[in-house]
């Protein structure tokens, strides 16, 4: 074995040495890999930006082929849904076109006095006529599937809209060549590739009306309103009287089974207003929130504060009406990434609501007596989720 | 989910293109090598030629490399997964699962039960764990 080892050991030696022989500079192909060398180092010194930049746009252009392909799966399920679903006379084609092509426009904040009425008023606009566009084009569509429709054709809008970004920085780019705007882009490609996937795994969710990830608040509340009566309180909100040990539970959540977030705000504003025989002595909300990479899907975090996400609108009402009546605000958040928030709930967010329903009865028993009034908001998207 | 990140991240250029430029690069350090014998030879003014016409072929080489355009290795699609839904019947407490179907919604009443004469209701609905790796 140990005279094997020693020819192996030589043959290796002697073949290293004849390659070296052969780069040796008086050597022909020397020469050659020298003369190569040399220009590749010339070449670099001169276009190693503009490499660097020709490498950057393949990537972004691979994708964007991607992102094109998901966008285009995205419109064309929303097209096939509404005209599954919604039966209509006429090709809905173009009137889905136009409702994925729709915008917002933000108010002026130059003079943030009074935004948030401004933005909340804008909102209520763009969701009602949504909406009411989802039922023209869908007109044999449910109340629960027109909702759904609402939320696919969303869903292929956010799509267009990440499409429609990557391409304008990509073409820009190629015909500024600048590695500054390629750069932009770049940098953020990771990131954008995970939202758009998050997003389009939404489409399978939306059409079918399965819960999605961001429903475990809603879940949670469903499950503490499970066989008592409830009734509508805000716009696409519903409230449930629950008692438990000794207390009553008044519980919130978005009115489902169809996709919709509700106005929470306006539903904590009215029952805080309102019934105020009832003397409100704690607030506590129940929320999907982001993880961080290394924490675990479904984890559960106690905390204060409005758990609540959106553009602010909701928060900012129930943040005043809790001021004014000064009441005790607690927050539970439910850990998830974010490709987990509009795709179909996993197993692990599913198991996570029954940790935030023990939470909730934990945070009641210990900083309620009994007789109190206390207020459980289930927040989220409750799509596939009734009460 | 890490498939389709691979699958965004791999990019290569088509085979044609792979094909040219091997041929080409061989071609290329042919006129090289022949651009080095020549200098030797009797006829060196010839050198000049064979050594421009290779490293000609490697900026080509270079530049074929930059402009063709990038493939996806597999067309990407949208994700579907396996959706199963949890029955139970509050009588009994029988527990069944099975695949989701459009319609089912958590805290819908169901299908009767099979064990009782209580109508089963929905309680979850989630993705089918997936299997884990050894």
């Amino acid at each position: 074995m140990k005279v094997y080892k020693t020819v192996a050991s030589f043959t290796v030696i002697d073949m290293f040495l004849d390659i070296g022989q052969l780069l040796q500079n008086n050597s022909d192909i020397g020469m050659i890999i020298q003369t190569l060398f040399s220009l590749s180092f010339i070449i670099y010194l001169f276009y190693a930006q503009r490499i660097q930049a020709m490498t950057m746009l393949r990537q972004i252009e691979g994708t964007l082929r991607k992102v094109k392909n998901i966008r285009d799966e995205g419109r064309k399920v929303s097209i096939e849904t509404v005209k599954e679903i919604g039966k209509p006379v006429n090709d809905p084609t173009p009137d889905v076109d136009r409702l994925i092509e729709s915008f917002i426009i933000g108010p002026v904040s130059l003079d943030p006095a009074g935004i948030v009425g401004k933005l909340d008023q804008l909102l209520n606009v763009r969701d009602d006529t949504f909406l009411e566009d989802v039922r023209i084009i869908a007109p044999q569509a449910t109340e629960v599937e027109a909702h759904n429709i609402e939320n696919l054709i969303e869903a292929a809008s956010a799509l267009n809209s990440y499409y429609k970004a990557i391409r304008h920085f990509y073409l820009l780019g190629k015909k500024t060549m600048n590695i500054y705007v390629i750069m932009q882009i770049h940098m953020i490609l990771p990131m954008i590739i995970k939202e758009i996937e998050a997003t389009s795994s939404a489409i399978q969710a939306f059409r079918n009306g399965m819960p999605i990830g961001d429903g475990v608040g809603a879940l949670v509340a469903a499950k503490l309103m499970r066989g008592h009566e409830w009734r509508d309180t805000a716009k696409e909100m519903v409230m449930a009287e629950v008692p438990y040990e000794g207390r009553t539970l008044i519980v919130v959540k978005a009115k489902g089974p169809g996709g919709s977030v509700g106005k929470p705000g306006d539903a904590i504003e009215k029952i805080l207003n309102e019934d105020t025989e009832k003397k409100v002595k704690a607030v506590i909300m129940i929320d999907a929130a982001g993880k961080l990479e290394g924490e675990p899907t479904g984890g559960i975090a106690e905390g204060i504060g409005a758990a609540i996400g959106g553009v602010g609108v909701e928060k900012y009402k129930i943040e005043e009406s809790v001021k004014r009546h000064e009441i005790p605000m607690y927050a539970i958040a439910i850990k998830q990434d974010i490709s987990h928030v509009i795709a179909p709930m996993v197993e692990e967010l599913h198991k996570a609501t029954d940790k935030a329903l023990e939470s909730v009865k934990r945070i009641v028993m210990n900083r309620t007596k009994e007789g109190d009034w206390i207020l459980v908001a289930g927040i989220g998207n409750t799509m596939g989720i009734a009460q | 989910m890490t498939e389709q990140n691979k699958q965004l991240q791999s990019m290569s250029t088509s085979w044609v293109t792979l094909a040219a430029i091997m041929v080409l690069g061989g071609i290329s350090i042919y006129m090289l090598w022949m651009g080095f014998q020549s200098y030797g030879s009797e006829n060196p003014e010839y050198a000049m030629y064979y050594i421009f016409s290779g490293t000609a072929g490697f900026a080509v080489i270079g530049y074929m490399f930059f402009r063709t355009k990038a493939m996806t290795t597999t067309k990407p699609d949208v994700p579907k997964v396996d959706v199963v839904t949890i029955l139970e019947c509050p009588s009994c407490n029988l527990k069944r699962v099975r695949n989701f179907k459009r319609g089912d919604y958590i805290n819908k009443d169901d299908e009767p039960c099979t064990r009782c004469e209580g109508n089963m209701v929905i309680t979850g609905i989630h993705r089918r764990a997936e299997p884990k790796k050894s």
